[in-house]
């Protein structure tokens, strides 16, 4: 309804002349302006083949990642293990493919999470405004003025690691950006003349909040979830690096880049080379992606 | 004692300093004393930095300690530098009693051995009083007061043996015992456990209180014990507390940090053969072996270690002016089950589960890929390395091989269900000769916690290759890590009830036969015994250690070997070198002696 009545507002404020172009659906439109961002294509096939390589890649390159082998630890690259075996025995490449399973769905769950509970945090809190806003608003900047690795240490050290309690840890300090930025949003939107609307007619905060400014701040949260995932990986890569991921026979990439790190000088470069890069190639493609989706919401683009 | 050090030596001479021969080692090394006086003269001014091992800290000064401080790095690496015991073990590479060292002169067995006689050397304390005789039946006193918490109490063994003590003069200590004992087990395992304490100082009840007697009734030696305790238990204090300054070793503490960042200076009291020629010595403590390769290879370090799985990098170490040399321990490595623990302490109990267990660790394999070949099996209670003839034949070869197929045969013939991959659980519960046993429920299952210590990459890649080895006959490892002086202090012994909650504990690094050095194992294996982590117990097992006290020769230490190796009181494991030293050129007089013990009074650096 709200989606209507703003194109009923945008239309009436658009002349009708052939000088202008007619105003294409929004979903096109973002598209089109992504699509026109190479660097995001990029990052978007980047994601894809990723995504590929750790879910379907076990179908075609089946490897025993649950029971190590000493015996066979630290060999290199060569026909049997192309990308080599590590320091108990598990082969480096199926690992990378175990290892990215684990950070990618903890990393889109943590932000999933994140940002339902910011974007319902924020937009309470706009929505509302006054003594509301201001007392939630100072619980997210109380939050943000912990140091977030610290209390992520912490909390990795007192509660049992594994992919749910990992899940909630990192959500529980990635929802406070997208919180400030859904507030912002809501602080503008809810004096548009389709929030006063629905007020007039008897709307309550729910049909306003749920139906009206959270659809209206899609794009902002389009964008932020993106970043959110690729912050969430690279948490749970440092949470590893740091020893706090989750325990074998379970695999993450920081968990290996730490223990790859370890025979730096042994000449173990299949360790560390291979899972550095694809941290680096992941977090690199959802910033890409999210960079353009942000180009891509921002109606001037839209309008060129 | 947890943790030990020693060095890759040739044969080894265990023989006494008075020249009788204890055993059959071969010939003996450098001796201490010999290191010494071929070490150049220094200028009298220099730091040498020594790396302590990752996430071992010293945590306690007073040389009384419980078990959960017995570590290696507590006694010898932090209290001995200052507080010396009577008698000094160790000869270069040789595990032997030195007299040189030693406090006191080798004791004097008389009346049939029932009567031992102890004469003290001129030794001196800071304050400038003597080590008397008092010193050590102050000593005495506390231990006989407070045995029920001395980690290396045996009942019926130190100190209850001793039955009558007493001073006649200021240099003369007489013990009379309940029996005679062999006079080299007595001065290798029990007199080696005492060390003179300063009783002209620390005889009080309070910090305020004036210096007495209190030691002389047992109500007073406990209350000075649980005083002194208290002092120790507050490590920040350790470098200001007047009462740790009363020391008659070669080295003083200077400051000393929570972290176990310790700085020594030289005692100018010491009245030792050989005082200490340079101006500070620091111990420096790491949270991982890989931050103390760093600080090593960033030249920070005088001796320091390299970690195993960097041992290629020795060459390049080279390069930069160190040595390196293998410190080998004598030493044992296993890892305690809690027999105690009401819950799987039953499993425990049976030997056909145990050895169920060993027949899945692999021990060639963990020494060649995760000890990169520094390192060596454990087999049975008598270290196999340095050399020596004290390990039988039966020991040195292996009894449970790697062989997962006799392990699972061994599980279903006792009424297990063996699931590979899966859980096994007792399907015949009873204790019958194909049942599960005594106290174990139709339907339980082999699953296990284990918690080891973090910081050494070849115990995470040792356990992580038992849990998967024993997955495959359905025994489920759940796997903690935590530091080093964490797991020591949960691998206490308990007794049966809701708080005995540990199953097993792995702090890496078994232990290393000192004070009890003549490997007879009371301290580790007899029932009841302070450190017998696990509660283990067996009625043959203890008269086999109790006839290697009193017989003569070899024989009866074959027989408890032979036995105790084929029961599995814990988990053999590999036993790793105490460490891949690495010593810089400039640093001379460096002797590691296989009883983890060491000299930095004779070190001299030219840097």
């Amino acid at each position: 309804m709200a989606v209507d009545a703003e194109q009923i507002l945008g239309e009436a404020t658009v002349p009708s002349s052939p000088l202008v172009r007619p105003p294409r659906k929004r979903g096109a439109a973002v598209l089109s302006v992504f699509a026109e961002n190479k660097l995001a294509l990029a990052g978007l096939v980047i994601i894809v083949l990723v995504v590929l390589f750790c879910f379907l890649g076990p179908v075609f390159y089946s490897t025993n990642q649950v029971s190590s082998n000493l015996a066979i630890s630290g060999l290199a690259p060569s026909a049997s293990h192309p990308l080599g075996t590590d320091n108990v025995g598990y082969d480096e490449l199926g690992r990378l493919m175990a290892g990215g399973q684990s950070s990618i769905e903890i990393g889109f769950a943590a932000a999933a999470i994140a940002s339902v509970l910011g974007v319902l945090w924020g937009a309470v809190s706009g929505y509302f405004g006054g003594i509301v806003d201001t007392v939630m608003m100072r619980i997210v900047d109380a939050f943000l003025a912990l140091p977030v690795l610290f209390v992520l240490l912490l909390m990795a050290a007192i509660v049992k690691v594994n992919a749910f309690n990992l899940t909630l840890v990192v959500a529980l300090f990635s929802w406070l950006v997208p919180a400030r930025l859904i507030r912002g949003e809501t602080l503008s939107l809810r004096t548009r003349e389709y929030i006063q609307a629905v007020r007039g007619m008897g709307g309550g905060a729910g049909r306003s909040i749920f139906l009206h400014v959270i659809p209206n701040a899609i794009g902002t949260i389009v964008v932020n979830i993106t970043f959110q995932v690729a912050d969430a990986i690279l948490v749970l890569a440092t949470l590893g690096y740091l020893g706090f991921g989750i325990p074998p026979p379970a695999a993450n990439w920081g968990s290996m880049l730490s223990q790859g790190v370890t025979y730096l000088y042994s000449g173990y470069w299949w360790l560390i080379y291979p899972v550095g890069g694809l941290i680096i190639l992941t977090v690199m493609a959802f910033n890409l992606v999210g960079d353009a989706l942000r180009d891509a919401f921002d109606v001037r683009l839209q309008r060129r | 004692m947890r943790m030990s050090l020693a060095r890759r030596a040739g044969a080894l001479s265990l023989a006494l300093a008075s020249g009788v021969t204890l055993v059959g080692f071969g010939s003996g090394a450098l001796a201490g004393t010999s290191a010494a006086s071929t070490a150049k003269a220094s200028s009298g001014s220099g730091t040498i930095t020594f790396a302590l091992p990752p996430t071992v800290t010293p945590d306690y000064i007073f040389p009384f300690m419980t078990a959960q401080y017995l570590t290696n790095v507590n006694l010898y690496q932090f209290q001995q530098i200052m507080y010396r015991p009577l008698y000094w073990f160790g000869q270069g590479n040789s595990p032997t009693f030195n007299a040189t060292l030693s406090m006191a002169n080798a004791p004097v067995f008389s009346n049939g051995g029932k009567t031992v006689t102890i004469t003290m050397k001129n030794y001196k304390w800071a304050d400038g009083k003597p080590v008397t005789a008092r010193d050590v039946i102050f000593w005495m006193n506390i231990v006989k007061a407070e045995k029920s918490v001395y980690p290396l109490y045996v009942p019926g063994e130190y100190p209850d043996n001793i039955v009558k003590m007493a001073a006649p003069s200021p240099t003369k200590v007489v013990f009379t015992l309940d029996k005679a004992y062999s006079s080299t087990w007595f001065l290798y395992n029990e007199l080696s456990q005492i060390t003179p304490l300063p009783q002209q100082a620390w005889d009080k009840e309070s910090a305020t209180g004036a210096v007495g007697n209190y030691d002389e009734s047992p109500a007073g030696a406990a209350a000075v014990y649980k005083f002194l305790a208290q002092q120790s238990a507050t490590p920040a204090t350790y470098a200001t507390n007047p009462l740790w300054k009363v020391v008659d070793g070669p080295f003083e503490l200077k400051s000393f940090q929570t972290t176990g960042y310790s700085v020594f200076v030289p005692n100018p009291k010491y009245s030792g053969p050989v005082k200490a020629k340079y101006s500070q010595l620091i111990e420096q403590p790491f949270t991982t072996d890989s931050a103390e390769f760093s600080s090593l290879r960033a030249g920070t370090l005088d001796y320091g270690y390299i970690p195993t799985q960097d041992t290629s990098q020795i060459p390049l170490l080279k390069s930069q002016g160190y040595t390196s040399s293998p410190w080998i321990g004598w030493s044992i490595n296993y890892f305690p089950m809690n027999y105690n623990n009401p819950k799987v302490g039953p499993i425990f109990k049976q030997l056909y589960f145990r050895q169920s267990v060993q027949y899945m660790v692999d021990q060639p394999t963990d020494v060649k890929k995760a000890l990169f070949g520094y390192g060596y099996p454990t087999y049975g209670p008598v270290p196999i390395e340095p050399k020596n003839s004290l390990s039988t034949a039966q020991e040195a070869s292996n009894p449970y091989p790697f062989n997962p197929k006799k392990s699972a045969s061994l599980l279903k013939s006792h009424g297990w269900n063996v699931k590979p991959g899966g859980t096994t659980t007792c399907a015949k519960a009873g204790t019958g000769a194909s049942d599960c046993g005594a106290g174990i429920t139709k339907g339980e299952a082999l699953s296990f916690n284990l918690q080891y210590a973090s910081g050494q990459t070849y115990i995470t890649q040792e356990m992580q290759q038992l849990k998967s080895n024993l997955a495959q006959v359905g025994v489920q490892l759940n796997l903690t890590s935590a530091p080093f002086n964490t797991v020591i202090a949960n691998a206490a012994p308990c007794k049966v009830g809701p708080s005995c909650t540990w199953q097993m504990e792995n702090w890496g690094q078994g232990w290393s036969y000192g004070p009890d050095y003549y490997p007879t194992g009371e301290s580790i294996f007899a029932t009841g015994s302070g450190i017998n982590e696990g509660s283990y117990s067996n009625t043959v097992n203890d008269a086999n250690i109790n006839a290697t006290h009193t017989v003569s020769g070899t024989k009866v230490l074959d027989t408890y070997e032979n036995y105790l190796a084929s029961q599995l009181p814990d988990v053999w494991q590999p036993n790793p070198d105490f460490q891949v030293s690495e010593i810089r050129n400039t640093l001379k007089g460096v002797v590691q002696s296989p009883l983890l013990n060491f000299t930095p009074e004779y070190w001299t650096t030219s840097k």
